[in-house]
């Protein structure tokens, strides 16, 4: 089961490994992956000796190599190693002082698909070992959890308050057993020991808090389960919309998450935009338009000069007759304006997204297409017993919209399994880290609203369920799967959006933010624990579409 | 400099298994872009290419991880590896931090290697070791993500060692039935080296190390052994990488004769009379340190530290080539105690 058996050793291997969940095609190289690299077995040769070839080219290069990295060199997925080498060898090619003496080197050609060059043998070439026993490793755990315990906080309370900490977590997992065996009535008694135990902790941070707002969740899902359909998601009625938008942007203002996603959005389809004069974006979730005015911005200073740009805007229909979307496209109109960008606004209300049709979207032929999608997806997973989730559909019409890119951000969670234990226990371990996160943030009222935003996300995952229960959040790698399936193909984001992100956040964030580079796409998290995914996805051709849109 | 270093890959090609010389060779040519002349090193392009795995509580293969933070201020935060008991499919958050329940339970702590520069506990390659440990070892395994230099130079490393070193002796959860911790220090290349230092601020405490292992330590010193000359640049690893490790990590000005880098060397001490720990030193026929490796050994014995001893072990290049045959002797070892 090692990952690291030489190729000599005698050991067999076992059977396939139980645990994992994923499935890996099976010609995956056992010792690379588990190191975290995607190779098939089938191509190591030929990887092999680009890499020579690739060191070939760094030794013999006058450059400093250091100098290539720190320079415009885009690289993207480490994890494929052949595409990454072949990468910085076409970087090489366009070295100029390439000395022309070096042999064997036919003209390089880079990409997949092509049949390696023919290499001098007479150097010696790799030995043929016979293939070693390859173990699959499950290299994605599907399941990510760590919680991490502020000790700082806990060696300051007294020996008691961090037995009670303890006990607490004991009992909210007794509690949600019995909640998931329908043991109603030990569950409700738990709830009410838990919140007396509440009152002997410090509820203010740490464990405490946590606890205190999975209590209280829990408590609904007991006590009030006729609510789960008026909590949550359902958004009925004008204060709920109003709260939501307010709560949105504290919650914005309070941690990098949803910074991040913009920031790393905005760069994605602004290089998607490039050598477009036509350029349409579809907010998913309008909101406040907190993410427009840098991408207004960033297409204003674009070498060459603005495109049109147009922007449509989905969100909840407005209580009393105001036209709230409206109204935020006008403040966008005005700051395009003062940047002298040609600018249209529409605004399409939908209460739910499913409820959209691509018709309200306008969308001409001309003109390159952004999906932006902020948290939003997992929404339409929903399970109504009566008909299928709406997340076929709506992917259905993205992918005949045929945008040149697709941001999703994700929460990098799996809130969403069929089990209910699974979703309490995940649910405690996120959030947990995300409360944690937000301990550094000294900015008031921001913090405490942002903590209501995130205190009602996990009500809704433990105390909702059908069509109510929204806050489906799945993993990347159910993303990748899913959209692979759904007909799109990963753009990658590459080390320049890595490098940015994670400079803007030493600028403005507390110590403990990390960026991640996930197989081409970029994650947030919080010492070690990533909390929000960020990729982006464009359609694959589809034969069959009517339209036959075609975009250059 | 171009076109100086003679680019000899006919050697290695011939010893190491194909996927093995992929793996080391793409660490190598990704290592070769992130140093930079002047001595500082790019931090973002490393972390993008590192291959990291997050902590995970959900038992796979027998076992959990989970991450705690022992230090906001520096990110100094540890991964705890531990055997799942039992058949729950999921562990209970409270369960993270459950007693240990045999009678001796050995607690290892990890220091994951990278030449003071590279790596994180978090790397899919440490994490991957790590877990087999556990399995081997039926122990605990502590890994500090120490602080890295050009950023952090001497002594932080060994001072994120001794932090977790005293938070892990702490726990009471830890303790065998005797009411202590066992523990022991283990590391491979820059991480060995933490070991050893480690131990030596542990000597003049009240903590007690029981064992040693280092695995191609990363020592050195001024003068140009024999394996250096002779293996430069055969197996991968270079004379003039090694110096620029040691010129990020050492205190400016400082030479490779300073005692983080020699420690039996002419600044260094002698552990004669000290109650340092039992060593097990690890040394690759391949690796071009091997002499300085075998002179940390001799300096040990020297100093009648006489329960130490050293493998010097054929066609082993790193922690991750063959790896078996040292987890199972540490493993014998540990059970021995």
């Amino acid at each position: 089961m090692s990952p690291y058996d030489s190729a000599t050793s005698a050991g067999s291997s076992s059977g396939s490994s139980s645990a994992s969940s994923s499935t890996k095609p099976a010609d995956i190289d056992g010792l690379l992956a588990g190191a975290g690299y995607k190779v098939r077995s089938s191509d190591l040769r030929h990887v092999a000796q680009r890499l020579e070839r690739l060191e070939t080219a760094m030794v013999n290069s006058p450059v400093e190599l250091s100098q290539l990295a720190s320079s415009d060199t885009v690289l993207y997925n480490p994890s494929d190693i052949a595409s990454w080498v072949d990468s910085l060898l076409s970087e090489f090619n366009h070295t100029p002082s390439l000395p022309s003496d070096l042999p064997d080197l036919p003209d390089v050609v880079v990409g997949p698909g092509i049949n390696p060059t023919v290499i001098n043998e007479a150097d010696a070439t790799w030995t043929d070992h016979d293939a070693p026993q390859q173990q699959q490793q499950q290299q994605q755990q599907q399941n990510v959890q760590s919680l991490t315990i502020p000790p700082n906080q806990l060696t300051v309370v007294t020996a008691m308050e961090e037995d009670s900490g303890i006990r607490l977590v004991h009992m909210l997992m007794t509690c949600a057993d019995s909640v998931q065996r329908g043991d109603l009535s030990l569950a409700g008694s738990l709830i009410e020991d838990m919140q007396s135990l509440l009152r002997r902790v410090n509820t203010t941070c740490g464990i405490g808090k946590v606890a205190g707002y999975f209590i209280d969740a829990l408590s609904r899902r007991i006590f009030t389960p006729q609510a789960n359909g008026l909590f949550g998601g359902s958004a009925s009625g004008s204060a709920s919309a109003f709260e939501n938008e307010l709560l949105y942007h504290h919650f914005y203002e309070a941690c990098p998450y949803l910074k991040f996603a913009h920031f790393t959005a905005n760069q994605a389809i602004l290089e998607a935009f490039d050598g477009h004069d036509s350029v349409h974006v579809i907010d998913f979730n309008l909101m406040h338009g907190l993410q427009w005015p840098a991408l207004i911005q960033a297409l204003a200073l674009r070498p060459g000069g603005p495109p049109l740009l147009r922007l449509t805007g989905i969100g909840p229909p407005s209580p009393d007759g105001r036209d709230s979307l409206r109204e935020i496209g006008l403040r966008l109109a005005e700051l395009a304006r003062s940047v002298n960008v040609r600018f249209a606004f529409r605004g399409v209300a939908a209460q739910r997204l499913e409820d959209v049709k691509p018709w309200m979207l306008q969308v001409n032929s001309k003109e390159a297409v952004a999906v932006n999608s902020i948290m939003q997806l997992h929404r339409l997973l929903g399970s109504d017993p009566n008909r299928s989730p709406p997340i076929g559909i709506v992917l259905g019409w993205i992918r005949q919209l045929n945008p040149k890119i697709m941001t999703v951000i994700e929460h990098e969670a799996n809130h969403n399994q069929p089990g209910f234990m699974d979703r309490f226990t995940e649910s405690l371990y996120y959030y947990s880290t995300m409360f944690d996160s937000l301990e550094a943030c000294t900015l008031q009222p921001e913090k405490a609203l942002a903590e209501i935003y995130i205190q009602r996300e996990i009500c809704n995952v433990v105390s909702c369920e059908g069509s109510a229960r929204v806050e489906r959040h799945e993993p990347l790698a159910k993303w990748r799967s899913r959209l692979g399936q759904a007909g799109f193909r990963p753009l990658h984001l590459g080390s320049n959006a890595f490098k940015q992100a994670s400079m803007l956040l030493t600028l403005f964030s507390a110590e403990g933010y990390c960026v991640e580079e996930n197989e081409g796409c970029l994650t947030l998290g919080w010492h070690s624990r990533p909390l929000i995914s960020a990729s982006a996805w464009q359609a694959v051709p589809d034969a069959n579409s009517p339209l036959g849109i075609v975009t250059l | 400099m171009a076109g100086s270093n003679e680019v000899n890959l006919n050697e290695s090609k011939m010893v190491v298994p194909l996927n093995t010389w992929v793996l080391i060779s793409n660490f190598k040519l990704a290592y070769n872009l992130l140093r930079r002349p002047d001595g500082t090193f790019n931090r973002h392009l490393a972390e993008f290419l590192d291959r990291k795995v997050p902590a995970n509580a959900k038992p796979v293969d027998g076992v959990f991880s989970f991450d705690v933070v022992l230090d906001r201020s520096t990110g100094l935060y540890i991964r705890i590896y531990r055997q799942a008991h039992g058949e729950e499919p999921q562990l209970n958050i409270a369960d993270l931090e459950k007693p240990v329940t045999a009678e001796v339970a050995p607690v290892i702590v990890f220091f994951h290697g990278g030449s003071f520069a590279h790596s994180s506990a978090n790397s899919a390659i440490y994490d991957a070791l790590c877990r087999r440990l556990v399995g081997i070892c039926k122990a605990v395994v502590v890994s500090v993500n120490y602080r890295r230099a050009p950023e952090n130079r001497y002594p932080c490393a060994y001072d994120d060692g001794w932090a977790a070193l005293k938070w892990v002796s702490s726990r009471s959860w830890l303790q065998s039935k005797d009411s202590k911790v066992h523990i022991y220090l283990a590391g491979d290349s820059s991480g060995g080296n933490i070991v050893h230092h480690v131990a030596l601020r542990a000597v003049e405490s009240d903590i007690e190390v029981l064992g040693n292992i280092l695995l191609n330590p990363m020592f050195g010193g001024l003068e140009r052994t024999d394996s250096e000359t002779r293996l430069d640049g055969k197996y991968f690893v270079t004379t003039r990488d090694r110096d620029w490790y040691w010129r990020a990590y050492l205190p400016e000005g400082e030479d490779r004769d300073h005692p983080a880098c020699n420690p039996f060397g002419p600044k260094g001490k002698s552990l004669e009379g000290i109650k340092f720990p039992k060593s097990l030193v690890v040394v690759a026929s391949l690796d071009l340190t091997q002499d300085w490796q075998l002179a940390y050994a001799k300096g040990l014995e020297k100093a009648g530290q006489v329960d130490s001893a050293s493998w010097v072990w054929l066609s082993s290049l790193y922690v991750d080539a063959g790896l078996d045959c040292w987890v199972q002797r540490y493993g014998s070892a540990c059970s021995s105690t």
